[in-house]
């Protein structure tokens, strides 16, 4: 079976945030409208929609200096680093492929590279390792969703309660509203505001860092 | 291809290299692992999407920046200013001939081995430099058939991740794509007891540069279940 996680997230209803208490407030305190920044790419790409933009630039451009602040503990280069991820932002917005991810994602991973170069830059060693050899810009197939189904099986046979707590709380939410609560992804990602893809990330996660967790106890 | 890779970087090392926040030549030794490993470039995507939703549904910081001219200043930017990190005009090399085998490289090496040193023959061993930083030391390594490396010491970590044909030591087999990791403490002794010859990426670290987070390194129970 395909996973379709990818092409599911943009199509979600954005809907749900209203039940209080669900998640942490990182999660709920701005809900995102789902779809509408992959839409706002493809206006981009196409017609160079610079109202589209606007609105794209002043959603982003907020997190990504707080995400650059966090990076580089000045403003002066997180400022430099939202320029230039922006700048990637308009003018390659046409290749972003939305079966692949979301756009905050790609967004996000644009960020990061140009955080890693302009680092790298700073220390003159910019024809060294570069972002570019690093991530390879999404040219990985898919690959199919084969695991979740035995890892369900075996999740509910070993006691792994207890490591449930360990989780980082955006994955405890969703191990606890699937596994718990017994809601299906959608459901889950409907309540919580969150795509569908990260949903299912966020399972996947989860396992593997409960395997991590029930591994160590073992030795 | 029969054997599969056993031997994956840990969850966390996988989440540095995701946020960029990896040193450099730790993160090409990552990123030449998911070259070879389905497994784990799924969980970097993963990772990713995780990361980025929580980025994306933070709220918004309150500032009084002044936004409207940042953007207009990226609307007057000549079309093709955005470069998405492209390094100097290296050729890519697909292809890497040593002690007369030709060998093929993973996509996260094709550009940096053209910058390699020349390489250091020692017996039935070889080594070429990356371009690195101090206190970080980038190198392939090629270990002909039925060859062993003498036993050596490091102060930092060493990190060998097999590309091609095979290797072992005193815990086990290693084939393209495992990861092996070495603190200051292990002496091993790695050989090729395979009768083709072997080639690794092999990153050295001087122990100062590793910092938390970095204790665990390797995924243990990877090896139960992959």
């Amino acid at each position: 079976m395909l996973d379709q996680s990818h092409t599911y997230g943009h199509h979600a209803s954005q809907s749900a945030n209203s039940s209080p208490g669900l998640m942490d407030t990182t999660e709920t305190a701005s809900p995102i409208n789902l779809g509408q920044w992959e839409e706002a790419l493809g206006l981009i790409a196409l017609n160079r929609d610079k109202s589209a933009y606007a609105g794209l630039f002043n959603y982003f451009a907020p997190r990504l200096k707080a995400f650059g602040i966090k990076m580089f503990g000045n403003e002066q280069q997180a400022m430099e680093m939202v320029q230039d991820t922006m700048l990637n932002v308009w003018q390659k917005a046409a290749l972003f492929d939305p079966t692949r991810g979301c756009a905050s994602t790609w967004i996000y991973t644009i960020a990061r590279n140009v955080r890693f170069d302009m680092l790298r830059k700073k220390q003159s060693r910019k024809d060294d390792i570069s972002a570019d050899d690093l991530w390879s810009d999404g040219d990985y197939p898919e690959q199919e969703d084969n695991q979740s189904h035995s890892w369900d099986l075996y999740i509910i046979a070993e006691k792994i309660a207890p490591h449930f707590a360990a989780l980082p709380p955006a994955q405890r939410v969703v191990m606890e509203k699937v596994y718990l609560e017994e809601n299906s992804h959608q459901e889950v990602a409907e309540q919580l505001g969150i795509p569908l893809g990260t949903v299912k990330s966020r399972i996947r996660l989860a396992l593997d860092r409960l395997r991590e967790a029930v591994d160590g106890q073992q030795r | 291809m029969g054997n599969s890779v056993k031997h994956h970087p840990s969850l966390s090392l996988l989440e540095q290299f995701c946020d960029g926040s990896l040193t450099a030549e730790v993160a090409l030794l990552v990123a030449t692992h998911l070259d070879y490993c389905p497994h784990c470039q799924r969980l970097s995507k993963d990772i990713e999407a995780d990361l980025a939703c929580s980025f994306a549904t933070a709220s918004a910081p309150a500032g009084q920046d002044d936004w409207l001219s940042m953007m207009q200043q990226v609307l007057a930017q000549p079309e093709n200013a955005a470069i998405l990190s492209v390094p100097a005009n290296d050729p890519v090399v697909k292809n890497l001939e040593v002690g007369g085998h030709d060998f093929e490289l993973p996509r996260a090496l094709q550009r940096l081995s053209s910058r390699r040193s020349k390489w250091l023959t020692l017996g039935g061993i070889a080594t070429a430099r990356l371009p690195s930083g101090e206190p970080h030391h980038v190198s392939l390594l090629f270990i002909d058939k039925n060859t062993a490396v003498p036993q050596h010491t490091h102060k930092g970590l060493e990190m060998t991740l097999v590309l091609a044909g095979e290797m072992e030591d005193e815990h086990g087999k290693y084939v393209p794509g495992d990861l092996i990791i070495n603190t200051p403490d292990d002496t091993h002794t790695p050989r090729n007891n395979s009768d083709v010859p072997c080639l690794c990426l092999s990153v050295l670290s001087a122990p100062l540069h590793f910092k938390q987070g970095m204790t665990r390194l390797l995924n243990p129970l990877q090896r139960f279940f992959y």
